[in-house]
């Protein structure tokens, strides 16, 4: 799925609506592009892994399947940047969606990065932040934790009311690390970044990098109440705070199947439900959202902002 | 702007203090308020109220106020009208205004109706010209960019002025206008009688409906958004420099930018600049440029200097009483610019509801009061190519408004393009969700960019601001003065803002200016509001 609609329609919402919008309003565009028989210029896609043809005819003029592939719509990968690559700084944001393997992590950054490579016409990107399923950032925890640890020595997992799985969290997320060095020792990226992480996380995490991260970008509502103990080891450790805007849950299963699905706001690809025959069969498993955008450095100015994602679809996608 | 003060105070006496109101309240009234003290009535301003001294002593500055004056054939003249309380007389005549005076010709306008019932009446360009503003200038990108944030940033004009109110009283009365502008606009016309169309055109060449100093009359962007409709049909222009602009490869809209501007006559000549002319310079072009001060300008690099572009300015906003607010209205506008830039914002209305608008924001309390024409869609349809937001490319081509592509069939009638909205629906987003509002814009920019946790907490404090300004949790200035005048103990409820009061209000702004609201401190109403 492409949504590389830079304007936002739906100012007050949080990012996943703005992307299910953006997403929603480019495939209508490229059906709109098709009928009238003018060429695709859209920006984005999403893509389907997929083995069915079936009904395939409803959507194909504005699709592309390549593969098992499905590009939602087809993607034509249009103009790139319309100043020399110096002039901006390219965020990249990787959300791992929950209940995806670790294992795929690797092959699923890669994929992402390539995708806006190719959208941007680029070879690199300045700033990776990775999203992983399940942080969520929360202010009062983390200084609540701080002075827990002053007073009563706690260890690390304090907090954590269930410490096996935050183990097995961890243990992925310093796996998916591992490959983000990797692609950044090949130049691709220029700088990592991580999300949602409290001063306690990042005090655990960083003696298992090699490359720190940049950026440790949080949500805040109200950014004033910012730990001043995150504020302080973010210093220390010479870690940028920023912040967002983006949502935790950002395309969930259901949303997903209501965006390609047949009813009156879908883009009529899938199946109603696994086992209906009105679409696609099989369930739907989205694996992750890539969020892109193009700054034009000296003047501020967001040039270029869109969103793919890919969802895989058959009788055993799920994990 | 901390600093500026302190190197300002550092130059003052100890008595004195560096204030930011737009006007002193009693320029103009006969107290001892300027030291050393000169009498009115001086050859260049021929003022009853205001001594020539007043002005910037630069031979430019008299001379200007000198040839206003005689090219209009009198003084000028400006006549707010006054607040109504309830002791104030009815109807109001200026009792400041001496009827018997006969040191200069221009002594006879007052006997020939120049001061007007129940309005206070001033006579000099100091009364306008001595008034600040909060004037932000943009550096564009190229000139493609900089006509198009002057054509959007020019219907925020009014909005801002009405939002930025600071200025209710004149020569020590309340008026019943809570901004500077028309003030300066009167301060400053040097339209003939027949230019004004008081008597019939025979040694002029136009009527001219507006003051040089007044709203902008012109769009300039080579945008294909801008219809012809939002144009003024009836547009005073010199025919004659556009056409001579055009033959050397002028654009139509510009062209008829600059010959509009250039149907008015220099204020000041230096005689050294007549002796020859030197295409190198722009003096000449400055000369009228810069006295044609309209809320927007729009400022092509200077020949001589090669770090400087193309700019514009934005010239509405009222000066507030303490750094904070201006930081603030100063920051706005420049996330503004940065989301028009972003997202490629349309507010186009016809020019002339931002003239009507321009009046709109005079009215006291006009900031919740009134309504005022705004777009109703700010987002442009759908673009093929996402650099078309940048405006990078289209520089370089021919594209113009005349020369663009047909406009689609669907668009819709201009008068349903917009409507009057309240000043809150305007910043902060209409409750219906049908206008996104500018403060969520400029948030949703500042949502896909990286900005560091600090400068996002700061912004969202003068965000605050501007949002509570506009939905009335916060007060104006003006609406503080106000309040201010009319508790204070010698306050008579007659309209009078007498020495004592004026005196005890610069010290509340003095003080203002230092705590800026701070738990409860004086100001706090239009700072920081009731629970912090």
């Amino acid at each position: 799925m492409l949504g590389g609609h830079p304007i936002i329609r739906q100012l007050t919402e949080k990012s996943n609506v703005e992307l299910i919008n953006s997403l929603r309003a480019n495939f209508q565009a490229a059906q709109q592009q098709r009928s009238d028989g003018a060429p695709t210029t859209a920006t984005a896609t999403a893509t389907t892994t997929a083995k069915t043809e079936q009904g395939a005819s409803r959507y194909a003029s504005w699709t592309k399947q390549h593969d098992d592939t499905l590009y939602i719509p087809s993607t034509e990968f249009g103009y790139g940047l319309s100043e020399e690559r110096s002039a901006y700084d390219i965020t990249v944001k990787l959300f791992y969606l929950p209940g995806i393997p670790a294992s795929r992590r690797c092959a699923h950054t890669r994929e992402a990065i390539d995708l806006v490579l190719r959208e941007l016409h680029v070879d690199s990107i300045d700033l990776l932040i990775v999203s992983f399923p399940g942080i969520l950032f929360d202010a009062d925890d983390d200084s609540e934790v701080e002075e827990e640890d002053e007073d009563a020595d706690a260890d690390g997992a304090a907090g954590s009311s269930d410490a096996g799985s935050e183990e097995d969290d961890f243990d992925s997320i310093v796996q998916t690390w591992r490959t983000l060095e990797g692609l950044q020792a090949q130049g691709m990226i220029k700088q990592l970044g991580v999300a949602e992480f409290g001063s306690e996380r990042l005090a655990r995490f960083l003696p298992h990098t090699k490359v720190k991260p940049s950026v440790d970008q949080i949500n805040l509502k109200d950014c004033c109440v910012v730990p001043k103990s995150l504020i302080l080891y973010a210093k220390q450790e010479r870690i940028q705070l920023l912040t967002h805007n983006d949502c935790m849950d950002i395309l969930p299963v259901g949303t997903t199947r209501e965006l390609l699905g047949p009813g009156a706001k879908g883009a009529g690809i899938l199946a109603s439900a696994p086992d209906a025959d009105d679409g696609i069969q099989g369930d739907v498993a989205p694996q992750w959202v890539v969020k892109y955008t193009a700054v034009v450095k000296d003047r501020g100015v967001v040039e270029n902002k869109g969103y793919f994602a890919l969802a895989d679809v058959g009788s055993c996608v799920k994990p | 702007m901390k600093w500026r003060r302190e190197v300002a105070k550092a130059h003052m006496a100890p008595n004195e203090h560096p204030i930011t109101l737009t006007t002193f309240p009693r320029l103009g009234t006969k107290d001892d308020y300027i030291q050393p003290y000169y009498p009115p009535s001086g050859p260049a301003l021929r003022s009853q109220f205001v001594p020539d001294e007043i002005a910037n002593p630069h031979i430019r500055f008299p001379t200007l106020a000198a040839n206003i004056r005689s090219r209009r054939g009198r003084k000028v003249e400006l006549n707010v009208p006054v607040y109504k309380d309830t002791n104030t007389p009815e109807p109001f005549k200026d009792p400041t205004v001496n009827y018997d005076l006969h040191i200069w010709p221009e002594d006879d306008d007052v006997r020939n109706g120049a001061a007007k019932d129940d309005h206070v009446y001033m006579d000099a360009m100091a009364f306008g010209m001595g008034s600040c503003c909060l004037q932000i200038t943009f550096q564009a990108k190229n000139m493609t960019e900089g006509r198009k944030l002057y054509d959007q940033l020019s219907p925020l004009g009014p909005i801002l002025l009405a939002l930025t109110a600071a200025t209710p009283i004149y020569k020590g009365f309340l008026v019943d206008t809570d901004v500077r502008w028309n003030q300066i606009s009167g301060a400053v016309d040097d339209r003939t009688r027949e230019e004004l169309g008081e008597l019939p055109l025979k040694n002029d060449r136009w009527r001219i409906p507006k003051s040089r100093y007044a709203s902008n009359s012109t769009y300039i962007s080579q945008d294909p958004r801008l219809r012809k409709e939002y144009l003024d049909p009836d547009l005073i222009v010199d025919e004659d420099i556009k056409k001579r602009l055009m033959e050397d490869g002028m654009d139509d809209l510009l062209a008829t930018h600059f010959a509009h501007l250039f149907i008015r006559d220099p204020l000041v000549i230096f005689s050294e600049d007549l002796e020859e002319l030197d295409l190198n310079k722009a003096d000449h072009f400055e000369n009228l440029q810069s006295t044609n001060w309209q809320h927007m300008r729009f400022k092509p690099p200077p020949p001589d200097k090669d770090d400087i572009g193309w700019r514009v300015e934005f010239r509405s906003m009222e000066i507030q009483m303490t750094d904070f607010e201006n930081a603030a209205f100063s920051i706005f506008i420049v996330l503004v610019t940065r989301a028009i830039l972003t997202y490629d914002l349309n507010f186009y209305i016809p020019i002339q509801r931002t003239t009507e608008n321009m009046e709109t924001a005079h009215a006291r309390n006009a900031v919740h009061d009134r309504k005022f024409y705004f777009r109703k869609d700010p987002f442009s349809p759908r673009r093929p190519n996402p650099h078309s937001s940048s405006g990078s490319n289209v520089s370089s081509t021919t594209s113009s408004a005349a020369n663009s592509p047909p406009p689609s069939p669907s668009l819709t009638p201009v008068e349903s393009e917009y409507e009057l909205m309240t000043i809150s629906d305007i910043i902060n987003g209409s409750s219906d969700g049908s206008f996104p509002g500018l403060i969520p814009l400029v948030e949703s920019y500042l949502n896909s960019v990286n900005v560091d946790v600090e400068t996002r907490c700061s912004l969202a404090s003068y965000l605050d601001l501007i949002r509570k300004r506009a939905n009335g949790t916060l007060w104006t200035g003006a609406k503080w003065i106000r309040e201010f005048v009319a508790s204070h103990p010698d306050y008579k409820q007659d309209s009078v803002v007498s020495e004592r009061i004026c005196y005890d209000l610069v010290k509340a702004v003095d003080e203002m200016s230092v705590h800026e609201g701070r738990n409860g401190t004086v100001g706090w109403e239009l700072l920081k509001g009731k629970n912090i």
